[in-house]
């Protein structure tokens, strides 16, 4: 027969669109449960491209606080109310009058996913790691003088100097306590040689060492992150087997592997995303949330001419339209902050918020000499986070300057290149996010205040520190630290409102957090120092 | 027949040179091989026309401020902005017009400079041979080697963020392409007859290379820079998508598009230009398909 | 024709130590904090944290010895350990590549087979309706941008159809098959595991479809273009007088000199797609090296890119071999070009 190969071809052609046709429907038939799976799994979604190094001492992301919260434990943890501490592996502690001693009692019950107790000895090598590892997480020791173990499950910290803030930072998960005796076989340091002669990260990529009610089953970068229940937790056994973080990037793929029911809760799905879905089967939740947004004025950037004076710097925040950057970046789902300590913190109730006054810019501009404005770079890194597109936010900020005359060139560069424009000639006008790695303020002032060899301090004052270093807020943070309770807040808010009236930092929006979970799922809750709780959460 | 003779010729039958789509149309003879250009082609060329004619002239046109907030944020599309408004409240359809005027000209020169830089190089290795030949070779193999959204987007992040920057960056990627498209047709062109005549007759080889050789192989080249005109912008637009390309608040079609992926569901916000990028790709095809008929005709 | 291989093979270590070294270069030189994937922002001004990752990273010496380390180590097969993965580079490829090999193989396998077809149709019926559908559809796959139809397909097939599973090589719930390939469609058929191999073509299906689509668009014109240029020389002409039909005058005359320029096209093609397959891999969850790539790129994580465009460089060098010397089998009257 006369069958032309391009007929055959053409003929091959349609038995290949056949097969794949039929695997597209068979696909689609088989698609339910089929391959082997653990028996209940929790899938989440969420990017996790930032996440830095499974080491409880090098660790220091977003993604690391779920991961290190659930398959390790601090001695404190944050409460459901995400304020008050909790006992977590240490059942009770003591803090000294002149809160320069803390005295922690282990749990008698408390042991390691391999079945060895937990004691004094763990405690004392974790913290002395992470000070000496000089990892990301290590500031969190600084000021630590020494750690003994008093006896098998009671350890007492000193510290140099007063310090009602270290309590909050050991419930950070940053200060988990690691199995000692595996770590060591594999070759972890905790002495002064760690930093240089540890080698145990690749290690802890793979094998977890901590006490927590999950372990380390399989790490794929970029891919995913797989927990499954430890065997030999001393506490109640979580609902969930086995838990998935997958990498998903962006909101909307979030949203859709949601609504799809390929993922059990979606972490960074924006507001706006979460407008457009109608899913009976997903429930989504706004919750206010501790992270912030801000932007950032360095006087003493090469760049900024010597224009940023306190003056300058006071109309502008004047003229920006807060309501209206509230409403482009999150579509109003967010709270508006004016300290960069954010709301809920100690020290930030009823503090002044700041207000758009356009004719006011103008006339302090004016005055200052500048009716016909100025120009300034503003150079951030082009990041979408916590639902806020910094593209967005930026032109915002842009386009209501320009009606006070400010011209802004905007230069969104990657996150390295940002990096090295911060510390080289530093940035006139920056853009960028800060979240929590505990509960309390002094982390915020340890970074945000003008107190001299604090990094904003630094980057804002550059070579002539003189334009911005502020006495009174070294004076009011180390009250703040010598004291506790009612006293320190009050300190605080002082801190608060001097950093406030300093306008370097202006903090624009503190995002919501959309909570985003299929209806059978139970028990989610932000937290401000773990992220996520995985344990709390279960099927129905 | 000069041309003012066959353009003054009132016989019907000798005045149209050939049948093609156009019979009714009168060309000059040098322009006769327009006639072979099928429908696709044309319409291409209008289109791109437009394209161009947009990208120099839309500032005068009347639209709202691509760049101001115009409106409410994320509208549908309405009578009153045919395509919507995006996230910061600007009208979409001024915005992908605008757009024109980054993308094109950028496409323009990155093809302009790629073909100046890769054919001139690409026929000097070819004709000329040795160590130029390994010279050019070997650097087009190292470029061609990288991956190139990898090179693009180093070359990118070293200089900076920007247009101009990254049309050098897509420049390094894209000129040895027409380098060995240029080698290979000058390899096969310089044994012609005609050439070695030339040579025979005692014309410098340089001049035998500018005058004899070169007229016969910008064929592939022209078909090549045609397609790929629509390529640079795609490339262009893929990296803005990335964030390396265009600044904001510029309306640049890859950032608009990075843009309405974010905002999937308002799908307006990509919609617009989504469809520019197509077009443009699309015209640039028909013309090079169109170029390369009338070549093929003319070899024959 | 065996000194002519040997001589290209030899050659290819050296270029390949060419590529490394500008890559190496290029990564050094850009602007941008190469601390910056090591030390979050908080920590950028401890001096005493600096010092120590700078130390434990070796970033504390000169450029030169920079390179003449990582030189060394690197032809003693040591790429390095990545700055954002913390892993050595060198698994993090092999993780890695083998997902970016399957999604790519199976779209140039729908590409090429749906090119060479729609490129014959479109040159035997050239100019008829045939011609326009054919490439028409190739024109659409090579036109649209991927980050565009990729997000509109996925909605359409996955969110709103059901009809092919979401984004990533399987469903989060399921775990891969054992490793022997990395290719979990080639791993479940050696662990006979069937619903494995199911669920893993069944993610493959549409980012490969969507990258292919591209191919198709670049294939179909060149064949169309080359079959064109075929039928029009003197050789086919003669055929036909001759009286040989038509399909054998497209298949044996046309389509095979067709097929040499393709075949070259083809390689690069499939070297290109290693790297290239970036926003497909973004769009899809895909974890693969394109994606590997643009985070080292944008973390100025140098091993990583080094490693990157080494595997890059090895492809393309690979293809280039390659398809000259089927170009030589094909058509032994061309000389090779030295």
């Amino acid at each position: 027969m006369l069958s032309s190969k391009s007929n055959r071809k053409s003929g091959k052609r349609a038995r290949l669109a056949a097969l794949m046709t039929g695997l597209l429907i068979g696909s689609g038939a088989f698609a339910p449960a089929v391959i082997a799976q653990e028996p209940d799994t929790l899938v989440i979604a969420r990017s996790i491209g930032g996440l830095n190094s499974l080491d409880p001492s090098r660790a220091f992301c977003d993604t690391c606080q779920i991961y290190l919260s659930s398959v390790y434990e601090s001695l404190v943890t944050l409460a459901s109310d995400n304020k008050s501490l909790a006992p977590n592996l240490a059942e009770s502690w003591e803090i000294s009058d002149d809160l320069t001693q803390f005295t922690f009692h282990i749990k008698p019950d408390a042991v390691f996913s391999d079945g060895s107790p937990v004691e004094a000895k763990d405690v004392a090598w974790s913290f002395q790691r992470l000070l000496n590892l000089k990892g990301s997480p290590s500031f969190l020791m600084d000021g630590m003088e020494s750690v003994e173990a008093l006896d098998a499950k009671t350890v007492k910290v000193t510290v140099s100097k007063p310090n009602s803030e270290f309590i909050n930072k050991v419930s950070a998960p940053y200060a988990a306590i690691i199995n000692s005796d595996v770590a060591i076989e594999a070759g972890a340091l905790a002495d002064a040689s760690a930093a240089t002669a540890d080698d145990a990260e690749g290690w802890f990529l793979e094998t977890s060492a901590g006490s927590g009610p999950f372990v380390l089953k399989n790490y794929s970068p970029e891919s995913e992150l797989r927990l499954i229940a430890n065997a030999n937790y001393y506490g109640d056994q979580p609902a969930f087997d086995s838990v998935v973080i997958t990498n998903i990037q962006d909101s909307v793929s979030q949203a859709q592997a949601l609504e799809s029911g390929a993922v059990d809760i979606a972490m960074q799905i924006d507001a706006d995303t979460m407008a457009s879905m109608n899913s009976d089967e997903v429930i989504t939740e706004i919750v206010p949330s501790f992270n912030f947004v801000y932007i950032a004025f360095s006087p003493a950037a090469t760049r900024a001419n010597g224009v940023l004076t306190p003056e300058v710097r006071e109309a502008l925040t004047y003229a920006l339209d807060y309501d209206g950057i509230m409403d482009f970046t999150v579509g109003g789902n967010g709270a508006k902050q004016s300290a960069p300590i954010p709301n809920g913190f100690p020290g930030t109730s009823d503090l002044p918020l700041r207000t758009q006054d356009v004719a006011k810019a103008k006339q302090m501009l004016a005055d200052a000499g500048y009716a016909d404005g100025f120009s300034l770079i503003a150079g951030y890194p082009n990041d979408n986070v916590y639902g806020v597109d910094l593209n967005l936010m930026m032109q915002k900020v842009q386009q209501d300057l320009a009606a006070v005359n400010v011209s802004l060139e905007l230069q969104p560069m990657t996150y390295a290149v940002w990096r090295d424009e911060l510390t080289g000639e530093g940035l006139p006008v920056t853009g960028v996010y800060y979240a929590p790695d505990y509960f309390g303020s002094g982390q915020y002032v340890d970074y945000f205040s003008m107190i001299e060899g604090t990094p904003w301090a630094s980057r804002a004052g550059g070579t002539q520190p003189e334009l911005v270093v502020n006495a009174t807020e070294a004076e009011l943070y180390q009250k703040a630290l010598a004291s506790s309770g009612e006293t320190s807040e009050s300190y605080y808010h002082q801190l608060a409102e001097e950093m406030i009236g300093e306008n370097i930092i202006i903090p624009l929006v503190s995002p919501n957090l959309v909570l985003a979970f299929r209806a059978d799922i139970e028990g989610v809750r932000y937290s401000a120092c773990c992220n996520l709780p995985l344990a709390e959460l279960s099927r129905k | 027949m000069s041309v003012t003779e066959q353009l003054s010729n009132t016989n019907p039958a000798e005045r149209s040179s050939a049948r093609g789509p156009w019979p009714g149309l009168r060309l000059p003879k040098r322009l006769a091989w327009v006639r072979k250009l099928p429908a696709t082609a044309v319409i291409g060329s209008i289109v791109i026309l437009f394209w161009l004619i947009c990208a120099m002239t839309v500032t005068w046109w009347g639209l709202p401020d691509p760049l101001a907030m115009v409106a409410r944020r994320l509208q549908a599309p309405s009578l009153a902005h045919w395509l919507g408004t995006d996230a910061l409240g600007r009208d979409v359809l001024a915005r992908t017009l605008h757009g024109a005027a980054s993308s094109i000209p950028i496409a323009v020169g990155v093809v302009a400079v790629s073909v100046f830089i890769g054919s001139t190089l690409g026929a000097l290795a070819g004709y000329f041979g040795g160590w130029i030949d390994g010279l050019v070779m070997r650097s087009a193999d190292i470029t061609l080697s990288f991956p190139p959204i990898l090179l693009a987007m180093t070359i990118a992040a070293a200089l900076g963020p920007g247009l101009t920057n990254a049309s050098i960056a897509m420049v390094v990627v894209w000129w040895p392409i027409y380098a060995r498209l240029m080698r290979a047709q000058v390899l096969e062109v310089r044994e012609r007859e005609h050439v070695e005549a030339a040579v025979a007759g005692g014309a410098g080889r340089l001049r035998v290379l500018i005058v004899h050789i070169m007229p016969l192989c910008w064929t592939p080249t022209l078909v090549n820079a045609t397609m790929d005109f629509g390529q640079v912008v795609l490339l262009a637009a893929s990296l803005s998508f990335i964030g390396l390309g265009a600044v904001p608040p510029s309306p640049e079609w890859g950032a608009m598009i990075s843009e309405g992926a974010t905002k999937f569901y308002n799908w307006w916000i990509a919609f617009g230009p989504g469809m520019a990028i197509l077009t443009v790709v699309v015209s640039c095809s028909f013309i090079g398909d169109g170029l390369r008929d009338v070549f093929d005709s003319r070899e024959s | 024709m065996l000194r002519y291989l040997l001589r290209r093979i030899l050659v290819i270590p050296f270029l390949l130590l060419g590529v490394a070294s500008v890559a190496f270069l290029l990564s050094q030189i850009t602007k941008g904090d190469p601390l910056s994937a090591l030390i979050p922002e908080r920590m950028m001004s401890n001096e005493a944290v600096v010092e120590a990752i700078k130390t434990q990273w070796g970033l504390d010496r000169s450029l030169p010895e920079r390179y003449v380390i990582y030189m060394t180590r690197l032809v003693q097969g040591d790429l390095g350990t990545s700055f954002t993965t913390r892993r050595p580079v060198l698994t993090d490829i092999a993780e890695r590549l083998p997902a970016t090999l399957e999604l790519v193989i199976a779209a140039m396998i729908f590409g090429c087979s749906s090119g060479f077809g729609l490129g014959m149709i479109a040159a035997r019926f050239k100019n008829t309706a045939a011609d326009i559908s054919a490439r028409s559809f190739a024109l659409l796959g090579s036109s649209l941008p991927i980050f565009w139809s990729g997000l509109i397909l996925l909605y359409i097939f996955s969110v709103k159809l059901g009809w092919v599973p979401g984004t990533g090589r399987l469903d989060a719930r399921s775990i891969a098959p054992e490793t022997v390939t990395g290719f979990f469609t080639i791993d479940a058929i050696l662990a006979g595991n069937m619903p494995a191999l199911l669920e893993a073509l069944g993610h493959l299906v549409l980012p490969a479809f969507v990258l292919g689509w591209s191919v198709t668009g670049i294939i179909t014109r060149l064949i169309r273009s080359s079959m064109l240029d075929a039928l029009n020389q003197d050789y086919v002409r003669t055929a036909r007088a001759k009286g040989a039909p038509e399909h054998i005058v497209l298949l044996r005359h046309a389509f095979r000199n067709a097929l040499i320029p393709t075949l070259t096209i083809m390689g690069f093609t499939f070297a290109y797609l290693i790297t290239g397959a970036v926003l497909t891999e973004a769009i899809f969850s895909w974890p693969g090296i394109g994606s590997y790539a643009v985070s080292a790129a944008r973390s100025l994580d140098y091993p990583a890119i080094v490693g990157v465009t080494l595997v890059g460089a090895v492809a393309f060098l690979l293809a280039n071999l390659l398809t000259d010397v089927a170009y030589a089998f094909a058509n032994p009257r061309i000389k090779i070009a030295g």
